[in-house]
């Protein structure tokens, strides 16, 4: 009776902190989507009035954001591009060949993701400065592109692991050639992986902030550089209504994520069913 | 003669097979260590080459004399002691809320993991003014806190603000690799020990404590190494006696054009984290044979 009374009461000391605890984490979100509609866009909270003004603002004449935005936009989706060229050869070496010094391969991969931004970005300026590319977007894509194909590398690496060989197997016993099982059979299957990879490197590269300082010059601004901006030097309350929506955008990316994940889940069982169906154990385990 | 025939005959199509998985492999890992040469280890490389430069290139080592003299010294020392502050409380309240969410019903878990994960994909500049919006002087907490004597408190451009900050930055790291840790502790130790009337307290010190500490101490290593290379929360949410090194960094290239402090700098930066990481390493394989011992 006594032990069932502490856990009870524990039990709910623990659900309380870890309440605080998500509130801490998600509250800094929530107040800057309630904020972006408030009328006294500085710091006061909850709001008074309503109004959609820092929406409008953002477009208005003379405004930087819409150039912002397409440079961000730009440079996103030529790091996507070049992310998912060395994902996808990458991946390929790392799971379905053998490689000498995979290891050494796969530490270098790993390499951009745990050093810190500070000193890849300064490196890069070392390197972009002397040739005179600073404020390029070409510059700037090579430059996001270090961070965001390791994480394309790592995603589809967990994709290809996910794909029985044994399908492409069969199709090669059943006279495939090699381009009609990668267009057939790999491919299809590897699909959701690789949406997955360019909607990760996209958002890596949009919201990169040290890189995109570092090279940029006057005129090529990328949007975090901006919104820093004019949290430090310029009092622009729009940057609220930007916050919001590049909050927006990064759920909606996820939320694209998880319904690829969702649709793509259901792809190789059913390439599968026939041998479940005739019974054959299954030494992958839980591959459907 | 037949024989050996036989037996010898599958052997070159194999090596054949197999050297040509290794052409494929080569070929296609070409990309990725090439542009990685490149833009990524090329710039380490000359980065620490400048370092070690003197104006009239000669080799010197004054640029790291100075990194570690003066307001350079304490610039590094604010790094590490807010980079400590901050593993500690990410460690703590990743602790307790991978602790509660393990606890939870798969459903109410997974809603709870999408809080934890969700932030970590905004990006931190919005997060950070996320917090300088609700810790101001009007802002959210100080209008719940209004009752309080002393009121308003003093949350942001002061350590309290930049801490408050980089833990909500390190926390979703905390929690995924302690959630990870805890979900794979064997139950059957804990009910073993109760079974032979271990209190609550006593299996949690000498049975589960031991197991997750290893996960405990790379997880805090790991936020402590992601701390050190902060400049977006520091910058924007502390005041002058909280710049740290990130910071120092960046207006050396970008004010007062004197690349070489910056690169020595950035090594000196580089190589803490790799201590770290070294750390982190010891840890997880110590890890790893605690948990077979514990097994067997």
């Amino acid at each position: 009776m006594m032990e069932l009374r502490s856990t009870l009461a524990g039990r709910i000391v623990l659900t309380a902190v870890a309440t605080m605890i998500l509130l801490f984490l998600a509250l800094p979100i929530v107040v800057i989507l309630v904020t972006s509609f408030s009328d006294n866009a500085f710091a006061a909270f909850p709001p008074d009035t309503w109004t959609l003004n820092w929406y409008k603002a953002l477009f208005a004449d003379g405004s930087k954001w819409p150039a912002a935005l397409s440079l961000s936009a730009l440079v996103a989706a030529l790091s996507t591009v070049f992310s998912l060229i060395i994902g996808v050869t990458a991946a390929t070496a790392l799971v379905r060949s053998e490689l000498p010094l995979r290891s050494a391969v796969f530490a270098l991969v790993l390499g951009p993701l745990v050093i810190p931004q500070i000193v890849t970005a300064l490196g890069l300026f070392l390197l972009f400065e002397p040739a005179a590319m600073l404020g390029s977007p070409i510059a700037i894509a090579l430059g996001h592109t270090v961070l965001a194909a390791p994480i394309a590398v790592l995603i589809l690496i967990a994709t290809l692991r996910g794909i029985d060989e044994r399908l492409e197997d069969a199709a090669a016993s059943m006279g495939a050639g090699r381009l009609t099982i990668a267009r057939r059979i790999t491919f299809p299957l590897a699909a959701p992986g690789m949406i997955a990879a360019a909607i990760f490197s996209f958002i890596t590269s949009f919201d990169e902030f040290y890189i995109s300082q570092f090279l940029s010059s006057v005129d090529t601004v990328t949007l975090p550089v901006q919104v820093y901006n004019s949290l430090t030097f310029e009092i622009d309350p729009s940057v609220t209504a930007i916050s919001a929506i590049l909050i927006a955008f990064a759920i909606l990316a996820l939320g694209l994520v998880a319904l690829v994940r969702w649709l793509g889940s259901g792809r190789q069982g059913s390439l599968l069913s026939v041998e479940n169906t005739a019974g054959v154990a299954n030494p992958g385990g839980e591959t459907v | 003669m037949a024989a050996t025939l036989t037996a010898t005959a599958p052997a070159p199509p194999r090596k054949l097979l197999a050297s040509r998985r290794t052409r494929v492999g080569i070929l296609y890992a070409l990309p990725v260590v090439v542009y990685l040469l490149v833009l990524f280890v090329y710039p380490i490389f000359s980065t620490l080459f400048l370092s070690l430069k003197d104006t009239d290139g000669a080799l010197t080592l004054h640029w790291y004399a100075d990194a570690l003299t003066g307001v350079n010294l304490s610039v590094l020392f604010t790094t590490l002691r807010i980079s400590a502050e901050t593993a500690v409380l990410s460690l703590v309240f990743g602790f307790v809320l991978a602790n509660a969410i393990s606890r939870l019903k798969p459903l109410w878990a997974g809603v709870a993991m999408l809080i934890v994960v969700v932030p970590h994909f905004i990006s931190a500049l919005v997060r950070t003014y996320g917090w300088i919006i609700m810790l101001g002087d009007k802002g959210l907490v100080n209008e719940t806190m209004a009752w309080a004597p002393g009121a308003p408190f003093q949350l942001l451009y002061n350590e309290l603000g930049v801490v408050i900050g980089t833990t909500s930055m390190m926390l979703p790291y905390t929690v995924l690799l302690l959630y990870g840790v805890m979900r794979g502790v064997d139950r059957r130790l804990l009910a073993a020990a109760a079974s032979m009337g271990a209190g609550r307290v006593t299996i949690f010190r000498r049975i589960y404590l031991p197991l997750v500490a290893p996960g405990l101490a790379s997880a805090g290593l790991l936020s402590f190494i992601l701390s050190l290379g902060y400049y977006i929360t520091p910058a924007l949410m502390g005041g002058p006696n909280q710049t740290m090194i990130a910071t120092l960094i960046n207006q050396q290239v970008m004010k007062e054009n004197q690349w070489n402090g910056a690169a020595a700098q950035g090594v000196i930066l580089l190589l803490i984290t790799f201590a770290g990481l070294l750390l982190v390493k010891l840890v997880t394989s110590l890890g790893a044979s605690r948990r077979k011992r514990s097994a067997s």
